[in-house]
């Protein structure tokens, strides 16, 4: 996974230059940007109102299994009137397994994503505010965790707490709340260091000088001053990672240790195509399209936002 | 550059040293299961328990097993014994890095012959019809998870279910010394693949490190000297624009000599990754944890060679 | 990815009182339905000897010491490369055969002492390469009781032998229960009439010879390492280097089988006649791809599981590459020991509720399996006294589709007045890939179940199942694999009262009832076949009528080969044997 190099893209130079209003004119102008918006919005409609949508279409809910769409062998028959897209090995109907799963992967990617960043944000702003020895406390342990290959260590830890009581008292257990937890602990540090870096070079700042000349205090300085500053880029990395950890959720579940079967999960289902997608193909494409949609209009808003941020890199 | 070499690998080797702690932690005292029960094999008597606990230390204060899992690690490179087999984990995990290695270097020699001219081509012909499609295409290559190209290639052209069957499918990895030609065959695919993800990210990348390298003043300098465009471009567009590159292929390797888990798994090939994979289906433990290390070992090494390169490069970097 | 059945040979707990010889505890010649156009997998006259078949399966061998061998898988390799005592007959899982012995094991009238003839002629491979004696014998089943070994089967089995604690203690390498009065004869003596049984467990792997002075330093370090480094008494032999280094095993990766230039093949009274020249298997991959791969190549047989997409392919396309093999029964234990389970009512309900059909579907269809009405299967003793293939007529059993108004109820019965259930959670542990375990799920959950689910791997499953401490109410991914065609190998480990153990235990349900457990030890006495047949059958049937667990269905265990393989399966087993195998 290439997702590991965020650091290194077009990181605005500075921040706050650009006024706000320009960067909302340059947005709005950006019809692709636009439209990948409203396709987000249209998912996670669908994701909220799941049961609705499945009731309109009017397949069977996503756990509901049947005997009647298996043959005799018990292998899951193709798209039909009844399944629009098909079963799976337990007589699932795809199409509901689909929408729910977009459940899964918007819940898991908004809650670890957010998470992260106000960890990141946190620790980001301690580190580049107060510098000398907590800097270098904190970001030491930034590079402690980027040493970890991530999905060796999601797949670690999912394996180690999956026995006995799970892990730290019984609240990591295999499902979700892992996901969450090694999603989380694996994105926080690239927030940490954008954040670190944009507020290292904006304390220089005049008006920060101005507000410490006038006595405030570090934490209403970090708070009034610097934060507003950092909503900006903040927003745009934000964007840039979820579809990283969507991918990521889907991984974990295609390797087995993502949220918890029966769920429905983009990427279990993609595992459990691997044994008969030569035969099943409805089984690979569908979920695997919506993972693709949804992974690229995120890409599309966090590309839109970025050169609304910073022309020079544009199209 | 000695000072700042020493600074370098003193942090390198503390970070180690801190990574081991960590997956000590991970792997030793966070889960609840009882690790004599589960080394002891599989219906023990509980006196065979008591036996492996104590054999095995693993009735000592967690300080002392730490010490001596540092001691087997740092003095001998023993990464311990498989629950599932008892084979020695770090022989396992040689065993599969000729695979690993096969599989990356391929990769990134294919993700840098694709993703590189595109990122060029897109940069120069930026807003024109070449850069839209390259950018479209790369756009759908990253958002795409990797293990479900794999299954679409597998889908379209393994020779023994795709619909075009082209190329060796799933389970076809020979090593190199037996079967040169089966070698080649059976790592095509998976190299597609892999490559796809990548050199649209690094496509996407050099496009928009170029575009604004391009945009500075030192540029408009050259071209008002009367350079030819392409000399302008290739020599002092790409220099400046290379240096992220070289940085995120350095740790893409790292990350990937790991172990690409998700394509090995998709297509079998018997690397660290698929390891690792194996690993978890049987809660094997001590080869997860083996294959955790090694990968950071990679890591950090690639890390290190990357700053090494920079600051031997730029002699700027060596105060910091 | 589809189930991968990692089937375990359970180790029967206790001690076993089937008294007299060892025919008494055989049984009534079971039939299989191999009818249908398909493999039959028996020996063939005139098999071709040569070339190298090529074994691939998913999952790799648990310990590759026959003194540690568990697996199912592992008896593949363990069968073609030791001799142990006495063996099975590929077509016969019934009658063990004297191999390494010479006859059957005459056991002492008062149960206390068995002893073996040993045959000469057998040697060990290089390079160890000298002639077997008794001492090997004797050191094969004693290092089972070293710490750095463990072999359960053996200190189960054998455990009663005299002065066996000081040896499993680790205070010395010497059994004083094991005494070889020459270089042909072994004896065994016990501390209580065992003798018996304990001479069944002579078939296993861990009584083929074991060299100690070549062994011994493997076996003293803190886990034997001998495995990696061991010498063969049959056919074939991991392929080694100068030093005894198995370096034809790379776990996780491959196993190669070369012949063992010392075995002295048929003259010796081997039964094996070892065809093929060598055996290159693979381990590792997608269960379908590798199903696939042995249809369509050459040369080919799958190592373990076929999952449900294989057997389609085959039994409609190409009959004659699938054969099935009845063996072994699985159930749905409920863990009687607490609510909601330890009501009889509201087991039944969930008996009745389960679609038993469903279960053997999602598994690959009828071909794969008989929905099961009782316990015991098919081809064992007691099966038709326990009901046969329709059973004793309990109602909850009465529809293998379920039957959700009987279900609802016995719930009544329960005290739930609307005949779903309504009381607390219950807590249920599934194996990742088993689509049983999910379809079992979604039925608890149309009774109105709250289950808090639990899908493991299957070594974690066991560790959360097998410890009654950890209190799961039901983990719906269990069966049973006799040691020996018994009733008392299938029903006492998993069904009596005593055999609850702390730590691995075998009987899930914990049921404990006295009368059954009491029918259990005066059936074991039986000596007449047909006499103990009818008496375990009766068992079966009270088990059934009590609904500790839910039987589902009776495997017939499909395996696959490619074209040109003539296969032989070896029955006792359910899978391919290797010493029997030939290509055309």
């Amino acid at each position: 996974m290439s997702s590991l190099s965020l650091t290194e893209p077009a990181l605005p130079a500075v921040v706050a230059r650009s006024p706000l209003q320009l960067f909302w004119r340059r947005l709005r102008e950006d019809r692709v940007a636009l439209g990948a918006l409203a396709f987000i919005g249209v998912l996670v409609v669908v994701a909220a109102a799941a049961p609705l949508v499945v009731e309109v279409a009017g397949t069977p809910p996503p756990d509901a299994q049947s005997s009647e769409a298996l043959d005799d062998f018990g292998s899951p028959t193709g798209p039909s009137a009844a399944h629009p897209f098909g079963v799976d090995e337990l007589g699932r109907d795809v199409f509901s397994r689909v929408v729910y799963g977009a459940r899964v992967s918007l819940e898991v990617a908004l809650i670890s994503t957010g998470i992260a960043v106000v960890v990141g944000t946190i620790m980001g702003m301690v580190a580049g505010f107060y510098r000398g020895w907590v800097d270098t406390v904190l970001s030491r342990l930034m590079d402690i965790l980027l040493a970890f290959p991530i999905l060796l260590l999601g797949i670690g830890l999912a394996s180690a707490c999956a026995l006995g009581n799970g892990c730290l008292g019984g609240i990591v257990r295999p499902g979700l709340s892992t996901v969450v937890f090694v999603i989380a602990l694996a994105s926080w540090p690239y927030i940490a260091r954008i954040v670190r870096g944009q507020v290292l070079s904006l304390r220089e700042r005049e008006f920060v000088e101005a507000s410490r000349s006038i006595g405030a205090s570090n934490l209403r300085i970090m708070r009034v001053d610097v934060l507003p500053n950092l909503v900006a880029p903040i927003i745009v990395y934000t964007t840039l990672i979820i579809p990283t950890n969507i991918l990521f959720e889907a991984a974990l579940s295609f390797l087995g240790v993502g949220v918890q079967p029966p769920t429905a999960s983009w990427g279990q289902m993609l595992s459990e195509a691997v044994g008969i997608f030569d035969t099943a193909w409805w089984y690979m494409l569908f979920p695997g399209l919506a993972l693709l949609f949804t992974v690229l209009a995120f890409n599309l808003v966090g590309d839109g936002l970025q050169d609304a941020l910073n022309p020079k890199t544009g199209r | 550059m000695a000072g700042y070499l020493a600074r370098r690998l003193l942090w390198v080797v503390a970070l180690l040293l801190a990574v081991s702690a960590i997956t000590f932690a991970i792997f030793y005292t966070l889960p609840s299961a009882d690790p004599a029960a589960m080394r002891a094999g599989r219906q023990p008597t509980p006196q065979l328990i008591a036996q492996v606990r104590e054999n095995l230390g693993l009735d000592q204060p967690v300080y002392v097993q730490y010490w001596r899992y540092m001691r087997d690690l740092v003095l001998h490179f023993d990464f311990g014994f498989s629950y599932q087999s008892n084979a020695p984990v770090r022989e396992q995990i040689l065993d599969r890095l000729p695979a690993t290695l096969s599989l990356t270097g391929g990769a990134v020699v294919l993700w840098l012959a694709i993703g590189l001219p595109v990122g060029v081509i897109s940069a120069v012909r930026r807003r024109r019809w070449p850069d839209r499609l390259a950018m479209g295409l790369a756009l759908v290559a990253i958002s795409a998870p990797v293990y479900w190209l794999g299954l679409v290639a597998l889908y379209l052209f393994a020779d023994d279910i795709g619909r075009f069957p082209l190329l060796p499918g799933a389970n076809s990895y020979e090593p190199i010394s037996q079967d040169p030609a089966a070698w080649l065959g059976s790592l095509v695919l998976p190299w597609l693949v892999l490559a796809a993800s990548f050199a649209a990210f690094y496509a996407r990348l050099l496009r928009a490190n170029l575009l604004e390298a391009m945009s500075e003043d030192y540029i408009r300098t050259a071209r008002a000297k009367g350079l030819p465009e392409r000399q302008v471009v290739l020599r002092h567009g790409m220099r400046a624009a290379i240096t992220p590159i070289v940085t995120v292929v350095g740790l893409d390797v790292g990350i990937l000599l790991g172990g690409a888990v998700l394509v090995e798994t998709v297509f079998n090939v018997p690397g660290i990754g698929r390891l690792a994979y194996d690993a978890i289906r049987t809660a094997d433990l001590p080869v997860i944890q083996g294959t955790v290390l090694f990968g950071a070992f990679f890591i950090v090494v690639a890390n290190l060679v990357v700053d090494l390169a920079y600051a031997w490069i730029d002699p700027r970097v060596r105060t910091a | 990815m589809t189930s991968t059945i990692l089937r375990r040979i359970p180790v029967g707990i206790g001690i076993a009182l089937c008294a007299v010889a060892i025919a008494a505890c055989g049984s009534d010649d079971g039939d299989d339905d191999s009818g249908g156009g398909f493999a039959s997998g028996l020996p063939v006259e005139g098999a071709k000897k040569g070339g190298t078949l090529k074994v691939v399966s998913a999952s790799d061998v648990d310990q590759i010491d026959p003194g540690q061998a568990y697996y199912q898988l592992t008896y593949l390799v363990t069968s073609a490369t030791q001799t142990p005592l006495y063996a099975y007959k590929p077509e016969d899982p019934e009658t063990p055969v004297p191999v390494l012995a010479e006859s059957d094991p005459r056991v002492s009238p008062d149960g206390r002492t068995v002893t073996v003839k040993i045959r000469s002629g057998f040697r060990f491979s290089p390079p160890v390469d000298r002639a077997v004696t008794s001492k090997d014998v004797k050191y094969a089943l004693t290092r089972g009781f070293f710490p750095s070994v463990a072999n359960q089967y053996v200190q189960n089995y054998l455990g009663a032998l005299e002065g066996t604690g000081p040896v499993v203690e680790g205070d010395t390498r010497e059994l004083s229960g094991i005494q070889t009065p020459d270089d042909r004869t072994l004896v065994l003596r016990f501390t209580t009439d065992i003798g018996a049984t304990a001479a069944q467990a002579l078939v296993l792997p861990a009584s083929a010879p074991v060299p100690e002075e070549y062994a011994r330093r493997f076996d003293a370090k803190k886990q034997s390492d001998y495995g990696f480094n061991q010498v063969a008494t049959g056919p074939y032999m991991i392929r080694n280097d100068a030093q005894g280094k198995a370096v034809g095993y790379q776990p996780g990766r491959r196993i190669e089988l070369v012949r063992n230039p010392s075995w002295p093949g048929a003259e010796s009274g081997d039964f094996r006649p070892a065809y093929v020249d060598r055996v290159d298997w693979t381990i590792g991959g997608n269960p379908t791809v590798i199903g696939r791969q042995v249809l369509n190549g050459r040369d080919m047989i799958n190592g373990d599981t076929v999952p449900a997409p294989i057997v389609k392919q085959a039994a409609t396309r190409s009959k004659e590459q699938i054969t099935f093999t009845p063996l072994g029964n699985r159930f749905i234990p409920l863990n009687m020991s607490e609510p909601p389970f330890d009501d009889v009512n509201v087991r039944k309900a969930v008996a009745a509720a389960i679609d038993r059909t469903r279960l053997q579907l999602v598994r690959g269809g009828k071909l794969t399996g008989k929905v099961a009405t009782h316990f015991l299967p098919p081809g064992s003793p007691g099966f038709e006294a326990a009901g046969g293939l329709e059973g004793s007529g309990h109602d909850f059993l009465a529809k293998p589709e379920g039957d959700m108004q009987l279900a609802a109820e016995y719930l009544r019965k329960a005290g739930f007045s609307n005949g779903r259930y309504s009381g607390p959670a219950i807590s249920m542990v599934g194996t990742e890939d088993d689509p049983g375990s999910q379809v079992v799920l979604d039925q608890f959950r149309r009774l109105g179940f709250r289950v808090n689910y639990r899908s493991l791997s299957q070594e974690a499953m066991f560790g959360a199942c097998a410890v009654p401490a950890r209190k799961v109410d039901v983990c719906p991914n269990y069966g049973w694999l006799p040691d020996f065609n018994d009733g008392y190998a299938y029903l006492y480990g998993t069904f009596n009262g005593k055999a609850i153990a702390p730590q691995q235990n075998s009987n899930w349900s914990q049921l404990n009832d006295p009368r059954i457990n009491a029918a259990m030890d005066r059936a074991a006495r039986i000596t007449d076949p047909e006499e103990r047949a009818e008496a375990w059958g009766r068992i079966d049937d009270q088990i059934t009528a009590a609904a500790a667990a839910v039987p589902t269905y009776w495997d017939d265990v499909p395996n696959v080969q490619s074209r040109n393989v003539r296969g032989v399966i070896a029955r006792w087993n359910g899978a391919w044997d290797l010493s029997f195998t030939s290509l055309e």
